[in-house]
């Protein structure tokens, strides 16, 4: 079997793994949706007659006999189809249509925030790693503490300096709501302005790995004997910074970023609950309280695929740009 | 830490976020409620009401008023026949229907339906919209969720006659306040009204959806309404990602209404320029017991001796203040909500109040009496059976554990031992319908209007109880007592005006109930909402309660948009 025989076949079981657990593990979560929702609008001094649960029941088909063999056939023959099936939670609505709806909001801000996170890291890092034992070493230290820091609480000091005292950014949303979403010049400034302080934390607390990988990698490559080599021709000292010790430097970065990329769209459940920001980590959120089976499955399924994805593009670019990967041993 | 946060006591989420939302709200109290205008409510038109429901995440958009999902429209959108005051005992608010007579055994009820009123799509409306919406109940068993069993008939276009097999005067409050009518012309053609979304609902209510957005939606003033267009121009609900954030747009001045406890509650006027705070009592709470050993409950608190000493060992005065920021008031041992059913409370009963402050003699007693007797570790224990219980408490809902750990410190005094078991919302609801607990603390509410019945009918009723093992709903107490379901039964045939003819029932329920216990008392929570005075006036106050005040209370929430105004500046 050739290399990328062996690398699809290898991702085909990996998925059916990945659905198979999304499949199960939602279903051994105590509880039923009915249950939920009815203690939910109790909660909320609704009411409580218990007529309305018979009514539930039947609108939800949560009183369904069918055995977890056949649910789990007919829930590869949906998935088959594209159905991902009915939210509990957001009943009537399909999942599709839910994950649809709050997806590119997390793509947008989680992936420009990964984007920048990782520029800024790598190329901070050859610097750092370039000039070592500088003052510059420095900022190892400085953004490792930062991304040290629990990410909930350094938000909260972000929202309470930048939103609550200075009045800079907007405290909550993903933008002026008496907008309307469209590919209006206002609409999207205005999603830009409301993203900047979200993105500008996850950034903040992320560009510390991103550097002392970067500025690790510079270190031991700059003792490399090529590295001195070209010393010895006499190249400019920017010239080997970036031709010869960053690019060597930064492969593993590269395929960490490409992993990066793909729990991007398992989104920032908590950037999205600080800045209340529209996006899947919500849903998910909403998924898991509501036992939403469909949704939570959905959701599952859009992260495995994006990971599952993401790392085969690696992998395959790997074998590409390295040969040695290819070979059987 | 955030995946607990519930929607009513999500301001509990995390200590953290509290202590942090502090600092927010003190360095944004100064904008008051002008706004920032940068915010998430956005808006600072002065007409436009800016309300905030507790909804946590986007909304997907469904204005169906049957569906258990629906965002919004009762009460604003669709309205229904009569509106009943749940927290006042006053007569129905006449809507769309102007009068209602019941027959003398209670089953035919005769509604006259308003005149001159129009659909928002300019169709009139009459008593043969309302003929169909019962139909439609009746007909779509996965849409009626109030019960009903009658057959309507419209005998002209102003007069419906509803006809039940059996007396019905108990269904009457949800039937006319609870049913919100829809267009016959619209609904008609609807396939399943079950699970169509309502994307552009018609109804004749006092308000209009003119635009959503997953993020916000915003209703309109109908200015064709019956009753002349309201003055508040505007409602805007918005989505965030739960109380905390409510909480926190409130302090920046960018939620107009909100419902939900925030820090330092007493004072609300200094620390929200401009906002005032009102705290209705409507939830009582209680120590919910599994309490009937013939259903399969398992624990000492199968014992009614049990149930009555914790009730007697309970500090309340030290509960509210540490637990509760004084929001708490008094409850009735009979289940009666205080200060509403003042009038029902029977008599019949030792006390007619618990008793704010411990009687452990009382509490010592009564376990000696019924057989226990106080270890060497000062804990009572019978037949090998140390008296020691586990209280299944939602984690998050920092207010309730706070209250089950002092309990226990209170208890222990006495000799009973009760430990909090914190478990997530799921697990809790579930162990809650299947009986899989010693003692829970949750809060006893519920019935559509101002009428101790509905209470005792969900939480007492053997009907409505399950064996430990299958679901029970709501009697999670699986209290089951064949005088208390008499007296429900006979409660169902009388007329509810005939106040003297019902007490004598309700006195049996009571003094059953206070001698048996199935619900420790505790105290009646209050709801906590705060509104923009300093924008709007005619809000409810402790002196006119002419509706619920909590923002997610439909259909109160119009009842309440169409008194307010805009304050003139």
């Amino acid at each position: 079997m050739s290399y990328y025989g062996r690398k699809f076949a290898f991702y085909l079981v990996a998925l059916w793994a990945a659905v198979t657990l999304n499949f199960f593990i939602p279903r051994l979560l105590p509880g039923n949706p009915v249950d939920i929702l009815m203690a939910k609008l109790q909660q909320r001094g609704g009411s409580v007659d218990p007529s309305v649960r018979r009514t539930y029941e039947l609108l939800l088909g949560s009183d369904s006999d069918e055995s977890l063999w056949s649910q789990y056939l007919s829930y590869w023959n949906n998935m088959a189809h594209g159905d991902l099936g009915i939210s509990v939670s957001a009943f009537p609505a399909k999942v599709s249509d839910v994950i649809a709806q709050s997806l590119p909001w997390t793509i947008v801000l989680v992936g420009i925030a990964t984007l920048i996170s990782f520029a800024l890291g790598v190329a901070l890092g050859i610097v750092v790693g370039w000039r070592r034992g500088s003052w510059l070493d420095s900022l190892v230290p400085a953004t490792t503490v930062l991304a040290a820091v629990p990410y909930f609480w350094l938000a909260l000091i972000l929202v309470a300096l930048f939103s609550s005292a200075l009045h800079w950014f907007p405290l909550l949303g993903g933008y002026d709501v008496r907008l309307s979403p469209g590919w209006s010049w206002e609409f999207i400034s205005s999603a830009a302005y409301y993203g900047v302080l979200p993105a500008l934390t996850i950034v903040i607390s992320s560009i510390g790995g991103w550097l002392l990988g970067m500025r690790n990698m510079m270190v031991s490559t700059a003792s490399e004997d090529y590295i001195l080599t070209a010393q010895a021709k006499g190249l400019r000292p920017g010239r080997i910074m970036m031709r010869y010790a960053a690019r060597n430097a930064v492969l593993p970065s590269v395929a960490g970023f490409a992993i990066s990329l793909g729990f991007v769209v398992s989104g920032a459940i908590v950037t999205e609950q600080v800045f209340s920001y529209p996006g899947i980590g919500s849903k998910l959120l909403q998924a898991v309280q509501n036992n939403d089976y469909a949704l939570m499955q959905g959701i599952f399924l859009v992260i495995t695929v994006a990971v599952l994805g993401a790392n085969l593009i690696v992998d395959l670019l790997y074998g590409v740009i390295d040969p040695r990967t290819r070979a059987r041993r | 830490m955030f995946l607990h946060s519930s929607r009513r006591r999500g301001s509990a989420a995390a200590a953290g976020m509290v202590a942090l939302a502090l600092v927010a709200a003190g360095c944004a109290g100064s904008t008051g409620g002008n706004g920032t205008g940068s915010g998430a409510g956005g808006g600072v038109d002065a007409d436009t009401l800016i309300a905030y429901t507790g909804q946590a995440g986007d909304y997907q958009i469904n204005f169906n008023p049957f569906s258990p999902s629906l965002i919004g429209g009762p009460g604003t959108i669709f309205e229904s026949l009569f509106f009943f005051n749940q927290v006042q005992d006053v007569d129905p608010v006449p809507l769309l229907g102007t009068e209602y007579a019941w027959n003398e055994d209670g089953t035919v009820l005769t509604i006259t339906t308003r005149e001159d009123v129009t659909w928002s799509d300019g169709e009139p409306f009459s008593a043969r919209d309302v003929a169909f919406t019962l139909d439609l109940l009746a007909d779509n068993p996965s849409i009626n969720t109030v019960g009903y069993v009658g057959a309507a008939e419209a005998t002209d276009d102003t007069h419906v006659v509803v006809t039940f097999p059996e007396a019905a005067y108990t269904d009457g409050p949800q039937l006319l306040g609870k049913t919100f009518i829809v267009p016959e012309h619209i609904w008609s053609s609807i396939a399943d009204p079950a699970t169509d979304t309502m994307t552009e609902p018609i109804g004749t209510g006092p308000y209009t959806l003119t635009d959503f957005k997953p993020q916000a939606y915003t209703l309109t003033a109908n200015p064709d309404y019956w009753d002349g267009e309201p003055a508040v121009k505007n409602v805007r609900y918005l989505a965030l990602s739960g109380n905390q954030s409510g909480a926190d747009a409130l302090a920046a001045g960018q939620v107009d209404w909100q419902t939900g406890p925030v820090p330092d509650i007493a004072n609300v006027e200094t620390n929200y320029p401009g906002y005032k705070a009102i705290t209705v009592p409507l939830n009582q709470m209680a120590l919910f017991t599994c309490s009937n050993a013939d259903l399969g409950c398992t624990g000492p608190q199968t014992d009614p001796a049990v149930r009555k000493a914790i009730f007697y060992a309970m500090d309340r005065t030290q509960l509210n203040a540490l637990a509760f920021q004084d929001t708490a008031s008094e409850m009735s041992p009979g289940l009666a909500l205080m200060p509403r059913d003042e009038a029902y409370v029977s008599n019949e009963l030792a006390e007619k109040l618990a008793p704010s402050s411990p009687e452990a003699g009382s509490a010592e007693s009564l376990l000696e009496g019924a057989g226990w007797a106080k270890g060497s570790d000062g804990i009572y224990a019978k037949d090998g059976q140390r008296l020691a219980m586990t209280v299944k408490v939602v984690t998050g809902w920092t207010d309730y554990i706070t209250a089950v750990d002092t309990m226990s410190q209170q208890l222990k005094a006495v000799g009973i031992e009760i430990t909090a078991e914190q478990v997530s919302w799921n697990e809790w609801a579930d162990a809650r319908g299947q009986g899989q607990f010693e003692l829970l603390i949750d809060s006893l509410n519920g019935g559509p209007a101002a009428d101790p019945y509905y209470l005792y009918a969900y939480f007492l009723s053997s009907e409505n109880t399950a064996p430990v093992g299958e679901i029970a709903n709501p009697n999670f107490a699986r209290f089951s007592d064949p005088e208390v379901d008499a007296a429900l039964a006979a409660l169902k045939s009388i007329d509810p005006s005939d106040a003297a003819a019902r007490q004598e029932f309700f006195d049996v329920i009571q003094s059953r109930v206070a001698e048996n216990m199935p619900y420790i008392p505790i105290m009646t929570g209050g709801t906590t909402s705060e509104f923009n005075t300093a924008k709007f006036e005619g809000w409810p106050s402790e002196d006119d309660l002419y509706a619920f005040p909590a923002v997610w209370s439909r259909p109160d929430d119009a009842r309440i948009f169409v008194s307010l105004k805009p304050v003139s500046e």
